[in-house]
């Protein structure tokens, strides 16, 4: 072990290993840099001349310490804290999602239309001479060319073989492709233009048999900034907020747009934009409702218990670990468990009571299902630190009042209770806090319904903030990373309020010690 | 006799009725891994005929790669546990033991850092890693090692607090010792700290295992791929609404699957409940 740490040996395997993890990451930063990433390409770097610097000098001893911590801290929680904020002033969103350079190359390679007669061929798609090539064939006429990006040679019929339809399969100096290059071949065919040889016309694939002739119908001038189509002379300019609009009519767009800074709108859409704002005071309402109601819950349940298991009795330790189960449980088997017993055919829950309740179409009893579950995974937890605090609690106080004549009601609310909170004011807070982010247990049990499908609405009965952020975020029709990281930076202030507050309390529980 | 009624049977009846809500959902669940039909209906609470039928489905049936999810939690929730631990224990130790500026700062920054909720930054996570996927396929979105670095971003918060508890409380005489014989501070950590805190290292490896075997949405959003799922998403993918059919080997799988965690956990009870009165927080 000695060997290892100390001396040339020890220098030596030091030294490897610095490099090698320089060498990997040097590595990636090339890549980044090749894919246009330079912020993260220069994290890269700078990682690399820390990690070298700190591990190959003694000028500072700490950083030995914390530089892989830090790093990964610094890449994986600042660095997405710090995007977050910067997504938020962004229009990002579908349709918005690209760089503006990406946005309008898609834009030029989509502005294409069909010729006015809609001239179309049969074609084979293969390799001529180590470029992409495709073999035409005009059934009707018996024309045949053979076109690449760059040329057109045409064929006499007696230069082709015919299939079976007719179409020419095979020509001098063209393979088609294999149908495994095919799976692989999809953007380079797509989006290529052949030669047709009629000037401002080429031939598109419409799948892999149809070639169609087509012309360009958008320009981009990238001096003035605008696209401007090739048809009737329209302007379409930079709307500032991520989209080419049309100059005569704005609500005219070219698809797709980019992500582009709009400030401060993602938030004062919360405020402002009723369609926002109507789901996501909602969504806010039984969020505090959720947390205040299951911490509650919870707490009672677990200070009853604790109350009750307060005393050496028989029994106790057997109590205990049958009651710390639902803790121990990893909680996502167990939501997941619960989920299947509010089903309503088959479900115990309603096996037992007789019913036949819909227990996750129903607001309400969807909302009383979420609460219950949480109950039964959060009690013990309440129960252990409720048992602890009673501990905490000197039993004079308790026989002092006794001996001035209160009653253990009397003693219990006067006493007890007010100390009890005191000591478990910071925890219930960090617990509100918790459960005011518990994705989890929403997300599994009820996936934030049930939901009003027919008008559109993406806000279940059940979601909570950040279940309703996720939705906005990831859902399945449209992706607003924008506002979802708007309503993110808002759900923190809210939770980073709480816990200082929690804190503050917490260093009050160390002067009461 | 009767003044022991009235004192203790109340206890007993509250104990008693708790515990079996706490119980009853876990027996469910492994009376319906045993019920032979597979289904979420169940004709009686006390089975009448015990089948290994969802056991053999859960690791025969070719929809199900349960082994292989089981492997991936393993492996994943394994290496963040050790490269956590190890991020956490050096950080702790510079903490409590090093003299160097900005240290105030530095935990108080770390502290604030903490408070962020993780899952409020998961889609620039998402769009962080999906940006590096273009550029280095095998450590981007979708991928274990790309989960891994994102599970690992949190090591050095999470457990320094426990973890500098402890450093505290070994005395500075073993340090001091070791500095006259010559010991350089990363030489003091590894011979002098690590042995001394190998069971509290333990104990903060289990339970940062069982944090991350637990962990459910980053790695939903990561894996995506049926084969390099971990065990929580492949069996929430499986079950997928579909109860009435999936049940039984869901079952099945969930209890294997949890077995081990209730198992690290009931003999951690001791440390996690000290824990949580000082001030960590789960559920």
């Amino acid at each position: 072990m000695m060997t290892l740490l100390r001396g040339k040996v020890a220098y030596v395997l030091k030294l490897i290993v610095v490099l090698l993890i320089s060498v990997v990451m040097l590595m990636l930063t090339q890549h980044a840099v090749a894919q246009h990433e330079y912020a993260i390409a220069i994290f890269l770097a700078i990682a690399v001349i820390l990690i070298a610097f700190t591990y190959l000098t003694q000028v500072s001893v700490p950083l030995k310490f914390f530089i892989p911590g830090l790093l990964l801290l610094f890449a994986f929680v600042l660095s997405p804290i710090l995007y977050t904020v910067v997504m938020s002033e962004f229009n990002y969103k579908t349709g918005n999602i690209l760089s503006k350079q990406q946005a309008i190359e898609q834009i030029v390679s989509r502005a294409v239309e069909p010729d006015a007669n809609g001239t179309s061929f049969d074609i084979k798609i293969g390799v001529s001479n180590g470029v992409p090539a495709l073999l035409a064939s005009d059934t009707i006429n018996k024309t045949y060319f053979l076109a690449t990006e760059k040329s057109r040679t045409d064929l006499t019929p007696d230069q082709v073989t015919l299939d079976a339809n007719e179409v020419a399969a095979t020509a001098p100096n063209f393979r088609v492709l294999t149908p495994s290059e095919m799976q692989t071949a999809d953007t380079k065919y797509s989006n290529a233009r052949f030669y047709y040889g009629k000037a401002g016309y080429f031939v598109t694939l419409e799948g892999f048999d149809v070639g169609i002739v087509s012309h360009q119908v958008l320009e981009y001038l990238p001096q003035q900034g605008i696209f401007k189509s090739l048809v009737d002379d329209s302007v379409y300019r930079d709307n500032g907020r991520g989209n080419f609009a049309l100059v005569t009519d704005s609500s005219n767009m070219l698809n797709p747009g980019w992500r582009a800074p709009i400030w401060f709108e993602n938030y004062t859409k919360l405020f402002t934009d009723a369609k926002v704002r109507g789901p996501l005071i909602r969504v806010f309402i039984w969020t505090m409702v959720f947390a205040t109601g299951t911490v509650l819950t919870s707490f009672a349940l677990g200070l009853l218990l604790a109350i009750a298991m307060n005393k050496p009795m028989r029994g106790r330790r057997f109590y205990r670990s049958i009651l710390i189960l639902p803790y121990a449980m990893p909680s996502v088997m167990s939501i997941l468990i619960w989920a299947g017993m509010f089903d309503t055919e088959f479900g115990a829950i309603n096996n037992i009571l007789g019913t036949h309740i819909a227990w996750f179409q129903n607001p309400s009893f969807a909302r009383f299902a979420v609460i219950f579950v949480n109950l039964w995974l959060a009690f013990p937890y309440f129960y252990l630190i409720s048992s602890g605090a009673l501990q905490a609690i000197p039993t004079e106080l308790n026989e002092a009042a006794a001996i001035d004549g209160a009653n253990p009601r009397q003693i219990f609310r006067k006493i007890t209770l007010p100390l009890l909170l005191q000591i478990l004011s910071p925890l219930l807070i960090a617990s509100f806090a918790f459960n005011f982010n518990n994705f989890n247990l929403i997300y599994l049990l009820t996936g934030g319904g049930p939901r009003n499908v027919l008008s559109g609405e993406i806000a279940g009965g059940t979601d909570i903030l950040i279940s309703y952020t996720y939705k906005i975020a990831f859902g399945s029709n449209t992706q607003d990373l924008g506002l979802a990281s708007a309503i993110s930076v808002v759900i923190f202030v809210i939770v980073a309020g709480i816990s200082l507050y929690g804190l503050r309390k917490s260093k009050v529980l160390e002067t009461f010690k | 006799m009767k003044k022991w009624l009235r004192e203790n049977s109340w206890r007993h009846a509250i104990g008693i009725f708790i515990c079996l809500f706490s119980i009853f959902p876990l027996y469910l669940v492994v009376i319906s891994s045993f019920n032979p039909s597979g289904s979420l209906q169940l004709t009686s609470f006390i089975p009448k005929v015990l089948s290994w039928n969802n056991y053999h489905t859960l690791f025969k049936s070719p929809a199900i790669p349960y082994l292989t999810w089981m492997k991936n939690s393993l492996y994943i929730a394994g290496s963040v546990a050790l490269i956590s631990v190890m991020i956490g224990s050096a950080a702790a130790f510079a903490f409590s033991r090093l003299n160097f500026t900005g240290k105030k700062l530095g935990i108080q920054l770390l502290l604030l850092v903490q408070m962020f909720p993780a899952i409020l930054a998961i889609s620039a996570v998402y769009v962080i890693m999906e940006r590096v996927h273009n550029f280095a396929p095998d450590i981007g979105l979708g991928t274990q090692p790309g989960l891994l670095l994102v599970y690992l971003g949190g090591a050095m918060g999470v457990n320094i607090w426990l973890l500098k508890g402890f450093v505290d409380s070994i005395p500075m005489e073993l340090d001091e010792a070791a500095k006259i014989d010559g010991a350089s501070a990363v030489q003091t950590f590894w011979l002098i700290f690590v042995p001394l805190a190998a069971p509290v290292l333990a104990v903060v490896t289990l339970m940062s295992f069982i944090g991350t075997f637990n962990e459910y949405i980053l790695a939903r959003l990561f894996l995506v791929n049926m084969n390099t799922r971990t065990v929580a998403v492949g069996l929430q993918q499986f079950i997928g609404g579909q109860y009435s059919q999936n049940w039984g080997p869901f079952a099945a799988g969930s209890i294997i699957a949890s077995v081990p965690i209730v198992i690290i956990f009931l003999s951690l009870q001791k440390y996690i409940v000290s824990g949580l009165t000082a001030g960590s927080v789960k559920g």
